[in-house]
C-alpha cells in the first residue's frame, strides 16, 4: 500500500507527469492521420464508447476511493474549498466522454456515407416553450436543491481575520487563476500574469477568423477538424485543468510540489540552482565570464527568441505546415503561428526547466525584463 | 397543441418537474430545520428544565419552612377570621348594594353638571356676542344665561353634597378593613421568598402557567417568529472598553459564552454539569461584588477563545489533555479551531490570563502557579538570556567569575560546567553539556576541549581576592551552631535535597542561595571565611548579606561549612587537553570573521595558550555564560536568546517544531522546549555550532507548567482599560516587591502573609541547642523566628526604618538569629521604606506631628499603669539594658527604642487591640476593644480609657536606655518624621 501511494507521489510530480500526458496525448487526440491510423491501432477510440466511459470513471471513482483511506489526501481533497475542484475533475471527464462519444459516432456515420446524428434533429422542429423554457426550469431547480445540500454540509471555509504581517502559506490565487499562478513558476510575473492573460483572450477572440474550416459546425465530429480539436484540447486539459489541478492539490506550503499523499512540512526544501541561459553558455560552454555589456550578455537569448518567432514560421511555411500555409495564406498563417508558438512557449519553458534547469532565455534583472 | 411537434415527452416531464420540486422543497425544509436547530438551543432547554426542577425543590422547601412556621400558621388563623369578619360586616351584599346605587346616582348629577356647564359658558358667549353685534337680541340671551346660571348654583350645591357623602362611605368602608390589610401585609412579608419563587416559577414552567400563556410559551420559540422574544436566543455581553485587535480594524469584545454557560454566576448550580456548572471562584471572579465582575471582564480575556462563537467547536475550547481531546471529539465532535490565533488557555495553563493585566505585580493573590512560574523565571535566571520588558534592570543571578582562581580549582570548574546537577541537584547552574543533540561521540570530544577553554579563560582573567588569615582554625561545632541559628538558614540548605520533593514558593525561600552541602569539595576555608567576612569584597553585586559575625563566629562558621564534603567529583577524570580538537573550534570561529584560508594561517600562527584564551572567548560568548556571571571582556555583550516580552502571543507557525511528534500549539512547544531544550535538533543535520544551544535546567513537570504559564502570558494584547493602573502606590509596592524577592525577606521575615521560610530550621535549633520538646518548640518559634512584619508601615517611623535597614540595631536580644547588614543604596533603601508605607496606606513622607508631652498628673497616672500593680509592662518588655525577669520566649522589645522607632498613633492603637494589628501576638490585651469604655482600671484619670493609652503612649516615648533615673518635667514634644527630608 505504502508503496503504491509512494510511486504515485513521484509520479504526479509535474516533471513527471508533464511529459507522460505529452508522450500519450497526441495518441489520444491525434492531429495528424498518421498518428490517427496508430490511434486506431492502439483501439483508443474505444474510450469514446459506454465500455469506455465506465472505464473511466471507474478508474477515477477507484483512485478517488483508495486515496481517500490516506489522511493527507483525504485532507486537501475533503477541504470545503477544494471540494468544487474535486467535483471538477469529474465533470470534465464526462463532458470530454459525452461529447468525444457524439464526434466518434458521428465519425462512424459519416464514414458510412450518411450524415451527423444532428442532421436528423435538425428536420424537427422544437419549440422554446414548452420544451426549452420546461428543461431549463427543471435544471434550475435541481441546481438550487444541489447548492442548498452543499450548503448544508460544508459550511463557509472562513479563516482567522486578515493579518498584513502574516501572509497565509501556501497563498493561493482563486481556483479559476491557479493555471496562470502555475505558470509564474516558469515565467516572469510580466509574462505569466500581464502578455499571457492577454494573449490568451486575444487568440481566442481570433479563432473564428483564424480557422476556415467550415466543416463540423453544428455538429460533434473529430475526423473533420483533427488539428483544431487537438489544440484546443491540449492547451484547455493540459495546459489549463490540468495546471489548476496542480495547483490546488499539490503545491503546498512555499509552493513546494507535494505528491497526493505526501504530508504538507512547511520546512520542506528544494535546491534552486536554475540558471540562465547566458550563464550556460558563456561559463559552462565557453568558460568564460559573463559579459559586462548587458546587451552583449543577453544576445543569444534575444538571437534564440528572434529565431523562434522570426525565423520558425518562415521555416515551417517551407517544410511541415506547407499545406496549411497554402490554406491560410501569409497574414492568417503568420498570426496562426505566432499565437501556437506563444502558447507551446509554456509547454517548452517547463522542459527545458526541468531538463536544463533554465531559468530565463533573456534575464536583464537590471530593466526587471527576463524572458 | 399537437403532441407529436414536441421533443420531450410532456409526461415524463411533468413527473420530472414534480419529482424535482419536491426535492427542492425538501432541500428547504431541510434548510430551515438545518438553520434552527443550534446546539445551544439543546443546552438552553435543558437548562429550563434544570431551573424549573430547581425552582419547584426550592419553593416546596420554602413553602413548607414557611408553613412550619408557628408565626405563619397563627396569622394564617387570625386572617381567615379578619376575612370573614371584614365579608360581614364591610362588604356585605346590602351594603355593596346600596353603595351600588349611590354610585351610580353621583355619576348622574355629576354628568348633570358638567353637560349645564357647558350650555351655560356656550350662553354667556351668545350672550356677550349679541351684545355687541346685535342688540336687539341681548335680552333673550340675557333671560337664558341668568335661567342657566341659576340652575348651575344649585346643582354645584348639590354635587358637593353628593361627592362628599361618597367619600364618607368609602372612608368607612376602609376603616372598616384596615385590619385585614394589616394582616395581609404581614403575610406577605413572610411568605416573601415563597412568592417571589411562585412567580418564578410562573415565568419558566408550563405547568404554572395558563392556557394562553403556556400557548405564547411554544409559539414565540417558532421558526421565522422566533426573532421577536423567544425564549431561547444567544446571550452575550458586550464589552465596549475591551477591543479586540482584528489587524485592520478592532472591535468590542462579544462574549457569548453564557448563551450555554448559563449557571455560571448562579452558587444554585455548583454540582450540575457541565455547561451550567457555577465559576468555581465567585468570590474573585464573575460575582458582583467580585473585582471581576462578570459584565465588565466578560470570559474571553482571562480564558481565550473565541467569544462570539456559539458551538462548542467555534468557541475555541482547548482540551487540557489528549485523552480529554478524544473524548470531547466523540461527544462533542469537537476539532481544534486551527484558525484562531487566540485559542482557549488549558485548563493546567489558565493562570497565564491573569498576567495579561497582572504582568506588573511580583505576586498575584491567587494565582499559585503563575506565582510560582515568575518566582522561577527569577531563579533561573531566564529573563538574562531572552530580554523581558518586566526584568529590565534585574540583576544577574549567577556569582561574579572574574577572581574565580582564588576560590576553586580548574579541575574542579571543569566537572562543574560539564555536570553541575551531578554535585549539587537543586543548583540553577544549568547543563550546557552532554544533552540530547551533543551525546554522540564527536560532540563530547568536542565538547570536552570547549571546556576546557572557557576554565582556562575564566581562569586568565586576573582577577585577585586576598584571602584573610583566619584568626583559628575554627571549631566545626561551634559553627554548626552559629550556622542553625544566625539565619544562614533562611536562604541556604546544608543537607542534599530530599528527591521529589514538590516545588514550592517556600521552598524556593530556602533556595535563595547555594545549596552548602559539598562545599568543603568546592573551596577551602580561608576562602569562605573571607567571604563570609565581607561578601561584596568577592563578588561587588552579591545579595549575600553580612551577617555580621566576630572573626571568632566566621571561623567557625567556615570550619563547619569547609567540613561539608560531597565526593561525587573525585570520581570524575579530567580528560587531557587536545590541541587538535582545540583546534577545530578555534578554526569554526575564527572562519566565520574571515576567509578559511585566513583563518588557517592565523592558527599556526597561534600558540596553544591563545587558542585557549581565543576559543574561551568565544565559546562564553556563543554558550552565553556572561547572561549569568560577570566575566571580563563581556561588560557590553546583548543577550544571545530570544526576547520573551511577547512570547504568549506568538502562534504555532512561528515555533519550529522540527521532526518531534507533539501537539502542534504553542503550549506544547515551550513545555517541550523547557524539558529538553535541545530537543528541536532530533532528526536535524547541523554543524557543531549551529545546534541549539538552551542549556538544561533540569526542571520538574510542575516547574515547566508553572513557567509556560508565566511565558503564554507574556502577550501583546492585554486590554488597557484593565491592567492594572500605575499609580505611585502601586508602583511603590511593585519596587518594594521585588527588593524583597531579589534579597529573599521573605526567607525570615513573613511579609503579605508569606514568608518566614526559616521558622522549621528554628524549631530544628530549639529542640537541637535550648532541649525542647518538638511540641514545645512548635509553640514557641513564632517567639524566637525573625519578626512579623505585618503593619510595619503603620507601626515604624520611616526615618528609623530607614536607618535600621542601614545598619541594623538590637530591638530584640532574645533572639539569636541577626538581621543581616545589606549594602543598600539609598535608593533601595528608600524603596522598601516606600513599599512599608504604601502597603499600609500610609502617607509618605510625611506624617502628622503628634504632642506627646505630659503633665504632672499625667505622668505619675502613666507610672502607675506602668507598674507592677496595673499593666506590669516590664515584666516582658526590655527597657534599656534592663532585661525582664522569665524565660527569653516571653520577652519583648525594648521600650527604649520606642521614641525613635514608634510611630504613636501605632502606640495607642497597639495598647487598644494588639491582636487586631498583629493576631497571634503574645503582647495581653488590657483593654476590651468590645466595650473600651468599661474595660480600663477605674481608678486612674477618672476611668477615662482614652485618655489613659494617651498618657501611656507619652510615657513610652519618653524612656531612654537609663531607664529608672528620674526624667525632667516636661520633656519637649518630639518631632515625628524628623528627617524624612533626608530621603
Amino acid at each position: 500500500m505504502e508503496s503504491i501511494k509512494h510511486f504515485i507521489n513521484i509520479i504526479s510530480a509535474p516533471y513527471v507527469m508533464f511529459p507522460l500526458i505529452l508522450a500519450v496525448f497526441f495518441f489520444i487526440f491525434p492531429p495528424t492521420d498518421r498518428l490517427l491510423a496508430i490511434h486506431k491501432k492502439l483501439r483508443l477510440y474505444k474510450l469514446w464508447t459506454n465500455g469506455g466511459g465506465i472505464a473511466l470513471f471507474s478508474s477515477l471513482i477507484i483512485i478517488f476511493a483508495f486515496g481517500l483511506t490516506d489522511s493527507n489526501f483525504r485532507r486537501i481533497v475533503t477541504k470545503p474549498d477544494n471540494v468544487p475542484i474535486a467535483g471538477l475533475i469529474f465533470l470534465v471527464v464526462f463532458f470530454l466522454w459525452w461529447s468525444m462519444k457524439q464526434a466518434w459516432e458521428n465519425d462512424e456515420r459519416m464514414a458510412q456515407g450518411q450524415g451527423p446524428r444532428e442532421a436528423e434533429d435538425a428536420k424537427e422542429k422544437v419549440l422554446v416553450w414548452p420544451d426549452l423554457v420546461y428543461i431549463e426550469l427543471i435544471a434550475l431547480i435541481l441546481c438550487t436543491v444541489l447548492l442548498i445540500v452543499w450548503s448544508i454540509f460544508l459550511k463557509a471555509p472562513l479563516e482567522e481575520p486578515a493579518n498584513p504581517t502574516v501572509s497565509p502559506n501556501p497563498s493561493k490565487a482563486p481556483w479559476y487563476f491557479l493555471g496562470l499562478q502555475e505558470m509564474l513558476v516558469y515565467f516572469d510575473p510580466w509574462i505569466a500574469g500581464v502578455l499571457f492573460p492577454t494573449v490568451i483572450i486575444i487568440g481566442m477572440m481570433a479563432i473564428p477568423f483564424l480557422d476556415t474550416n467550415e466543416k463540423g459546425c453544428g455538429y460533434y465530429s473529430f475526423r473533420e477538424r483533427k488539428m483544431a480539436v487537438s489544440i484546443f484540447m491540449f492547451f484547455w486539459l493540459v495546459l489549463w485543468v490540468f495546471l489548476i489541478l496542480v495547483g490546488t492539490f499539490l503545491r503546498g506550503p512555499n509552493w513546494n510540489f507535494f505528491g497526493p499523499f505526501e504530508p504538507w512540512d512547511i520546512s520542506k526544501l528544494e535546491a534552486l540552482t536554475n540558471v540562465n541561459l547566458s550563464e550556460i553558455i558563456y561559463m559552462i560552454w565557453l568558460k568564460q565570464r559573463l559579459p559586462q555589456n548587458i546587451f552583449l550578455r543577453e544576445i543569444w537569448g534575444f538571437l534564440l527568441i528572434f529565431f523562434y518567432f522570426g525565423a520558425a514560421p518562415l521555416l515551417l511555411a517551407k517544410t511541415f505546415l506547407k499545406n496549411l500555409y497554402a490554406r491560410l495564406g501569409s497574414l492568417r498563417y503568420s498570426l496562426f503561428t505566432f499565437l501556437l508558438l506563444m502558447a507551446v512557449s509554456l509547454p517548452i519553458k517547463m522542459i527545458l526547466r526541468w531538463v536544463f534547469n533554465i531559468k530565463y532565455i533573456v534575464a536583464i534583472p537590471e530593466f526587471f525584463f527576463n524572458i | 397543441m399537437n403532441p407529436q411537434e414536441r421533443h420531450y415527452n410532456i409526461n415524463k416531464l411533468n413527473v420530472i418537474f414534480a419529482a424535482s420540486s419536491v426535492l427542492l422543497l425538501a432541500a428547504l425544509v431541510w434548510l430551515f430545520v438545518d438553520d434552527y436547530s443550534r446546539g445551544w438551543k439543546d443546552y438552553q432547554k435543558e437548562f429550563r428544565a434544570l431551573e424549573i426542577q430547581k425552582t419547584r425543590l426550592k419553593h416546596s422547601q420554602t413553602l413548607s419552612k414557611l408553613q412550619a412556621q408557628e408565626e405563619y400558621q397563627s396569622l394564617g388563623k387570625v386572617l381567615e377570621a379578619a376575612r370573614k369578619d371584614f365579608a360581614a360586616n364591610c362588604n356585605s351584599k346590602e351594603l355593596g348594594k346600596e353603595t351600588a346605587q349611590q354610585g351610580a346616582e353621583n355619576d348622574l348629577l355629576n354628568q348633570d353638571y358638567k353637560f349645564t356647564k357647558a350650555g351655560y359658558d356656550a350662553a354667556r358667549y351668545r350672550y356677550e356676542s349679541a351684545a355687541a353685534h346685535h342688540p336687539e337680541d341681548a335680552g333673550r340671551a340675557k333671560e337664558e344665561f341668568d335661567r342657566l346660571d341659576k340652575k348651575i348654583q344649585e346643582l354645584r350645591l348639590a354635587v358637593e353634597r353628593s361627592n362628599q357623602a361618597m367619600k364618607d362611605r368609602e372612608e368607612r368602608s376602609k376603616a372598616c378593613g384596615a385590619k385585614l390589610k394589616e394582616l395581609e401585609r404581614k403575610e406577605r412579608v413572610l411568605a416573601k421568598d415563597s412568592r417571589i419563587l411562585e412567580t418564578k416559577l410562573a415565568k419558566i414552567d408550563p405547568h404554572q402557567m395558563n392556557l394562553a400563556n403556556r400557548m405564547a410559551d411554544v409559539v414565540r420559540d417558532s421558526p421565522i417568529i422566533d426573532f421577536a422574544n423567544p425564549n431561547y436566543k444567544i446571550e452575550q455581553i458586550v464589552l465596549a472598553d475591551m477591543r479586540e485587535d482584528l489587524n485592520f480594524i478592532d472591535v468590542p469584545r462579544v462574549e457569548r459564552c453564557v448563551t450555554c454557560h448559563l449557571g455560571i454566576t448562579n452558587p444554585d448550580y455548583k454540582d450540575s454539569p457541565q455547561p451550567f456548572t457555577t465559576h468555581p471562584d465567585l468570590e474573585l471572579f464573575l460575582g458582583n461584588e467580585s473585582p471581576h465582575p462578570l459584565e465588565e471582564f466578560g470570559c474571553t480575556v482571562c480564558h481565550g477563545g473565541r467569544g462570539r462563537g456559539t458551538d462548542f467547536t467555534s468557541a475555541a475550547h482547548t482540551p487540557s489533555s489528549e485523552k480529554q481531546g478524544e473524548g470531547w471529539k466523540e461527544k462533542y465532535n469537537w476539532h481544534e479551531l486551527t484558525h484562531w490565533d487566540r485559542p482557549m488557555s488549558s485548563r493546567p495553563y489558565i493562570q497565564s490570563g491573569c498576567f495579561k493585566c497582572h504582568s506588573g505585580q511580583m505576586v498575584i493573590p491567587g494565582a499559585e502557579k503563575l506565582n510560582l512560574g515568575i518566582n522561577l523565571i527569577e531563579k533561573a535566571g531566564c529573563y538574562n538570556c531572552h530580554f523581558i520588558e518586566q526584568y529590565k534592570n534585574w540583576p544577574k543571578p549567577g556569582p561574579d567569575l572574574t577572581k574565580l582562581a582564588s576560590k576553586i580549582s580548574k579541575e574542579w570548574a571543569y566537572r562543574w560546567i560539564d555536570n553541575p546537577h551531578a554535585f549539587r541537584p537543586d543548583t540553577w547552574m544549568p547543563a550546557f553539556f552532554n544533552q540530547s543533540n551533543t551525546s554522540d561521540p564527536q560532540s563530547v570530544r568536542r565538547n570536552q576541549q570547549e571546556i576546557h577553554a572557557i576554565v582556562h579563560y575564566l581562569f586568565n582573567q586576573g582577577g585577585e581576592f586576598a584571602l584573610e588569615r583566619m584568626p583559628s582554625a575554627g571549631d566545626p561545632k561551634r559553627g554548626e551552631e552559629i550556622a542553625a541559628s544566625v539565619g544562614c538558614l533562611g536562604c541556604h540548605q546544608v543537607t542534599p535535597p530530599e528527591e521529589d520533593q514538590p516545588t514550592t514558593r517556600t521552598l524556593l525561600r530556602r533556595l535563595h542561595g547555594p545549596n552548602l552541602s559539598g562545599i568543603g569539595n568546592k573551596t577551602s576555608s580561608e576562602w569562605i571565611y573571607s567571604w563570609l567576612k565581607d561578601p561584596p569584597q568577592y563578588h561587588p553585586e552579591t545579595r549575600m548579606p553580612n551577617l555580621r559575625l566576630s572573626d571568632g563566629e566566621a571561623a567557625d562558621v567556615a570550619a563547619y561549612l569547609s567540613g561539608l564534603k560531597n565526593s561525587v567529583y573525585e570520581n570524575v577524570s579530567v580528560p587531557a587537553l587536545d590541541e587538535k580538537v582545540i583546534d577545530e573550534v578555534v578554526l569554526t570561529f575564527l572562519s566565520k570573521s574571515g576567509t578559511l584560508q585566513q583563518a588557517q594561517a592565523k592558527l599556526l600562527s597561534m600558540s596553544l595558550d591563545e587558542k585557549l584564551d581565543f576559543s574561551g572567548l568565544r565559546l562564553i560568548r556563543h554558550y552565553g555564560c556572561f547572561s549569568c556571571h560577570n566575566i571580563k571582556g563581556f561588560e557590553k555583550d546583548k543577550p544571545i536568546g530570544t526576547e520573551l516580552t511577547f512570547e504568549g502571543s506568538k502562534t504555532p507557525h512561528q515555533l519550529d517544531f522540527g521532526f518531534i511528534p507533539i501537539d502542534h500549539s504553542a503550549p506544547a512547544w515551550f513545555a517541550q522546549k523547557l524539558r529538553d531544550p535541545r530537543i528541536f535538533d532530533k532528526g536535524r543535520v547541523k554543524p557543531h555550532d549551529e545546534k541549539l544551544r538552551m542549556p538544561n535546567f533540569k526542571f520538574t513537570d510542575e516547574e515547566v507548567e508553572a513557567i509556560v504559564t508565566v511565558v503564554l502570558g507574556l502577550v501583546k494584547d492585554g486590554p488597557p482599560s484593565k491592567i492594572v493602573p500605575r499609580t505611585m502606590r502601586n508602583l511603590f509596592l511593585e519596587e518594594g516587591q521585588k527588593m524583597v524577592r531579589l534579597y529573599n525577606c521573605q526567607g525570615c521575615h513573613i511579609l503579605e502573609a508569606e514568608g518566614g521560610a526559616i521558622q522549621p530550621t528554628v524549631k530544628e535549633w530549639l529542640i537541637r541547642y535550648e532541649n525542647r520538646s518538638a511540641n514545645e518548640a512548635e509553640a514557641v518559634v513564632p517567639s524566637f523566628s525573625p519578626p512579623n512584619l505585618v503593619g510595619e508601615g503603620k507601626k515604624v517611623q520611616p526615618k528609623w526604618l530607614f536607618d535600621f535597614v542601614h545598619e541594623p540595631v538590637t530591638i530584640r536580644p532574645w533572639l539569636k538569629v541577626r538581621m543581616p547588614r545589606y549594602k543598600f543604596t539609598t535608593t533601595q533603601l528608600n524603596t522598601l521604606v516606600k513599599y512599608f508605607s504604601a502597603q499600609d496606606n500610609q502617607e509618605f513622607p510625611f506624617a502628622e506631628k503628634t504632642d506627646t508631652a505630659l503633665s504632672r498628673e499625667e505622668r505619675q497616672a502613666a507610672e502607675k499603669l506602668f507598674s507592677k500593680d496595673y499593666f506590669d509592662c516590664a515584666k516582658c518588655h526590655i527597657i534599656g539594658d534592663k532585661l525582664p525577669e522569665g524565660s527569653p520566649e516571653n520577652w519583648a522589645p525594648n521600650f527604649a527604642l520606642a521614641k525613635e522607632r514608634l510611630k504613636p498613633q501605632w502606640v495607642m492603637d497597639w495598647i487598644k487591640n494588639p491582636q487586631e494589628l498583629l493576631p497571634g501576638t503574645k503582647m495581653p490585651a488590657y483593654f476590651d476593644p468590645t466595650s473600651l469604655d468599661t474595660s480600663g482600671p477605674d481608678d486612674i484619670l477618672n476611668g477615662d480609657e482614652h485618655e489613659q493609652i494617651r498618657v501611656l503612649r507619652n510615657y513610652l516615648m519618653t524612656l531612654t536606655d537609663s531607664y529608672g533615673t528620674p526624667v525632667a518635667d516636661a520633656p519637649a514634644s518630639l518631632p515625628q518624621t524628623p528627617a524624612s527630608a533626608s530621603f
